[in-house]
């Protein structure tokens, strides 16, 4: 019977978890990766059962630990007493629960909180039996090994699932890019634009593996973007300028133009370019928000974030181009043919569009500069593509699905019974999934 | 979260999505369940018509205990043609869907799984009325006859079934399972155990609970029973007429069909209880080892401040 | 603590003090290497007298001392299968962070559930009577964690019963 189940494959970003079953288009569930549990907030480490707490600080290695309580509390039920997700956010914010983010900068950092997630995920959400399904996980790039095992050790000890593969996000979200129509050859070798909430990272990959020296991490992605977009309307004074108002208007009316300069004549001759928003505020009033130069102002902090940061001063297309420079050069050329985007903060109408053209016309230049150094030499030219592709939102949790459902995967997982025989630091190595050769 | 849901959550919220939104559009989802159960939600004609799938293990042996009918008389006017590769389907027309029946069939297509499997249990239980009813006509003297039905088979996982026999004073539910680990084993006994005392303890009114490793006797004789190899044991449930009431007994099959998920989901709810308080214990231990330590160490990599205000490192 | 734990700790305690005396040790097989000869078990000459602590059948300390390192390693009570089966989670979780801890073996003495090993190096960085402080912290410790624990589970499963049991009620 384990033979047939779909695999199940979770992406637990710093934002937000997407779950759900591979060979789908889209995740079965995506939810904020909080959770709320009852008592003081988390993070105090308090020494064993039925002790003080020996201390405060919360542990490094241990990561925190999990609620603190007294012995008798132990004996209870208080560690089934939680939320997660959209949940745990309404819960947090009434009495008795505090909200948790089991995960930092896209590792993470309460165990604890972690498991008891994944827990809540598989048997309240996905309800599957654990026993009988392949779990597909993601990491973010340059996650420790440690980090690794301990997930193997959840899944396998806690769970006993059936089967484990972890893979990067950025590799899937290269995969993910195989359903667009421009991409002819199924390779492994691109650079991920990936661009969520909280961080934008730019990451080479060759032949499936990260090239962890050459990655590049931008301040700047959606929330910025959306302080953006608010801070404009409180300096026109409209009547609904909170967040999520900004939020709204950044994901239904933000492009990306080609030129900024044009685009403010343009706004000026055809003033059906501004439009109007209608917020329907608490207690059922409506107001109506204006929007104008933020529809096209607000994505171009990517290409020129001196508009909105004083201290990161590098558009994104430059930043490519070093990382991508900066990497080995025999895989530069299949890095600058194939760069995917990923990440909710892409999907800005002709982002794609702007922003290769802007690398290419970098990489002319100096192709161009090169050249005339050369003192007659030719360049064959370099092909430069973004690709954008359907799946972006989700791109990692789609490729993870794609790859998940292929008959070969389970092949590529590590099994219970591998884990019981070698432990844990099974998980350092996973054979490539989708790599050359399948 | 204690006791498991009845429904599919995910079908709830497709369905729930889809009825409440005025632009249809695809959708193509596999959806699992516990024990192998797989549903398909799918529009294969047109956006407004969705498919609903369900594939189940044992569905040959529902179909022995009158699971059509069941399925008939809860989805009756939605089932359709079945899918290829599944076992039963349902039709749902969003386009002439009466606003008031939504939420019902929201209810009625999450339980799905949960009515499938509930055909053998109905069985049992109006086998039961029907066979109390009989041992009421026949007055005490007579000695009573043929009072238990035949016990109904229910293989719904690979290595694990559900027996199910009705009798003139009580209906017998009977799970094997099987540990495929050992810690799981020793906490699944641990948990037994407590199952078997706690209607002594605490709820006098709850169905009897009976743990063994050999099968027990009501299923002796039935074929499969004990082919399996490896660690079974045995739970017996005796649910009393109580239980079985026309207002109590939809709770109790409901209810009864979670036993084995509710029972491992927190074999391994207590596992990961116990991680979080080893990690506790790990941290606890490192403090005490790092008290070793002498604390000199610390006061080397000190930075120093000249009286301008500069920073620098003493060298050793 | 009962009556038979403390004798059986302070006796574990002061053998410990006066095995932990460890100096430097260049090889004698392998020039310029410098190995903990308890596990290397080479030399023969280097290594000093074994030593069993037993409290009871089921508890008990070996110590192992040589010239340059020395070899603890813990039997943990273990009454059922339950203990059993907690005890072996516990100290494979504790060797699964081995990096952390320094001194732990990360495979046990055949026999014992848990063992550690102290080398010169560990006696120079640390001190040697809060090392010693550890180890019989941990004998304390552990014990009661792993009855802790089973009560928790039985607990638990009285719970999960119950719980399960209430609506049929």
């Amino acid at each position: 019977m384990a033979s047939q189940t779909p695999a199940v494959v979770m992406d637990n970003g710093t934002g937000y978890s997407k779950l759900g079953f591979a060979g789908n288009d889209s995740p079965s569930f995506v939810f904020p990766t909080a959770i709320a549990t009852k008592g003081p907030a988390g993070g105090g480490a308090s020494g064993g059962a039925g002790r003080p707490p020996v201390a405060q600080k919360p542990s490094y290695l241990t990561g925190g630990a999990g609620p603190t309580g007294h012995l008798s509390a132990k004996r209870g039920t208080e560690d089934l007493d939680f939320f997660i997700g959209d949940e745990a956010l309404a819960q947090a914010a009434g009495p008795g629960y505090t909200i948790n983010y089991p995960i930092r900068h896209g590792q993470v950092d309460n165990w604890d909180h972690m498991e008891r997630f994944w827990q809540n995920s598989i048997f309240k959400y996905l309800r599957v039996e654990p026993e009988d399904h392949y779990f597909l996980l993601t990491e973010p790039p340059l996650n420790p090994p440690e980090s690794r095992e301990n997930t193997a050790e959840i899944m396998f000890e806690s769970f006993n699932c059936a089967g484990l593969y972890i893979a990067v996000q950025a590799v899937l979200a290269l995969a993910a890019s195989w359903t667009s129509s421009k991409v002819q050859d199924r390779s492994l070798t691109g650079t991920v634009i990936d661009s969520g909430d909280g961080v934008t990272h730019v990451i080479p990959v060759a032949e499936g593996y990260v090239i962890g020296s050459s990655i590049k991490s931008i301040p700047i992605a959606g929330r910025d973007i959306t302080y953006f977009v608010q801070s404009l309307l409180r300096d026109r004074g409209e009547p609904d300028s909170s967040l999520k108002t900004a939020e709204q208007i950044k994901e239904e009316l933000c492009y990306v133009c080609p030129d900024i300069v044009k685009e403010f004549t343009r706004f000026d001759r055809e003033p059906e370019r501004f439009q109007k928003y209608v917020v329907e505020q608490l207690g059922g009033k409506k107001v109506t928000v204006d929007v104008g130069y933020e529809r096209f102002l607000a994505p171009e902090i990517f290409f020129n974030p001196e508009i909105y940061s004083s201290d990161f001063l590098t558009p994104l297309p430059n930043v490519v181009d070093n990382v991508i420079q900066s990497s080995p050069i025999d895989v530069r050329r299949g890095l600058y043919k194939n760069i995917v985007l990923s990440g909710g903060s892409t999907l800005y109408k002709d982002f794609g569009r702007r922003l290769q053209r802007d690398i290419r016309h970098l990489v002319d230049d100096r192709l161009r500069a090169s050249e005339a150094r050369s003192g007659g030499a030719k360049s064959g030219g370099l092909e430069v593509q973004v690709i954008t592709h359907k799946r972006q939102r989700h791109g990692p949790w789609f490729g993870g699905s794609l790859l998940g459902q292929t008959p070969e995967f389970r092949s590529y997982c590590h099994t219970k019974a591998e884990y019981d025989e070698v432990g844990p630091s099974i998980v350092r190595r996973f054979a490539l999934l989708g790599g050359p050769g399948t | 979260m204690l006791l498991l849901e009845y429904h599919n959550l995910l079908l709830k919220y497709i369905l729930t999505e889809r009825f409440a939104s005025t632009t249809p559009s695809s959708i193509d989802q596999v959806i699992s369940d516990f024990d192998g159960v797989t549903f398909h939600v799918s529009t294969p004609e047109s956006k407004t018509k969705i498919l609903i799938s369900i594939s189940i293990k044992c569905y040959k042996d529902l179909l022995q205990h009158g699971a059509q009918q069941v399925l008939e008389r809860e989805y009756g006017p939605y089932i359709t043609e079945t899918e290829p590769g599944y076992d039963f389907s349902l039709l749902i027309d969003l386009e002439n869907l009466a606003e008031e029946a939504k939420e019902d069939l929201i209810r009625r297509v999450s339980l799905l799984r949960r009515n499938t499997m509930a055909a053998p249990f109905e069985k049992a239980i109006d086998t039961h009325h029907a066979l109390a009813e009989a041992a009421k006509a026949v007055s005490s003297e007579s000695a009573p006859q043929a009072t238990e039905s035949e016990v109904m088979v229910i293989r719904y996982r690979d290595e694990e079934a559900m027996y199910i026999q009705a009798s003139a004073d009580r209906v017998t539910v009977i799970f094997s399972t099987v540990f495929r680990e050992e810690t799981d084993r020793i906490f699944g006994k641990v948990f037994l155990s407590e199952f078997v005392d706690a209607r002594r303890r605490a709820i006098q009114n709850a169905p009897q609970v009976l743990y063994r490793n050999d099968p027990p006797l009501e299923i002796r004789g039935v074929p499969g029973v004990g082919d399996v190899q490896g660690d079974v044991g045995y739970i017996t449930f005796v649910l009393f007429p109580r239980h079985l009431t026309q207002q109590r007994r939809e709770e109790s099959i409901s209810h009864i069909q979670t036993f084995r998920d509710y029972f491992h989901y927190h074999i391994k709810a207590a596992k990961a209880y116990m991680h979080s308080r080893m990690r506790r214990r790990v941290a606890d231990f490192l403090k005490v080892l790092n008290r070793a330590k002498p604390e000199a160490e610390e006061g080397e990599k000190k930075e120093r401040k000249t009286a301008t205000g500069r920073s620098f490192r003493v060298q050793a | 603590m009962s009556q038979s734990l403390r004798p059986y700790l302070k006796c574990v305690r002061s053998s410990l003090t006066a095995a932990i005396s460890l100096s430097d040790f260049a090889s004698q097989i392998a020039e310029r290497h410098n190995v903990p000869e308890i596990e290397a078990a080479k030399s023969p000459e280097v290594l000093l007298n074994p030593l069993t602590i037993s409290r009871n059948e089921h508890e008990r300390v070996l110590i192992e001392p040589s010239v340059n390192s020395i070899r603890v390693s813990i039997k943990i009570k273990q009454a059922d299968e339950i203990e059993n089966i907690l005890v072996h989670k516990f100290t494979r979780f504790l060797t699964q962070r081995a990096e952390n801890f320094f001194i732990l073996r990360r495979k046990p003495v055949k026999g014992y559930d848990i063992s550690f090993l102290i080398t010169n190096f560990h006696t120079e960085q640390m001190l040697k009577h809060k090392l010693v402080d550890f180890i019989i912290h941990f004998m304390e410790e552990v014990d009661k964690e792993i009855s802790e624990m089973k009560l928790f589970l039985n607990a638990r499963a009285r719970f999960v019963a119950e719980a399960f049991l209430t609506p049929f009620d």
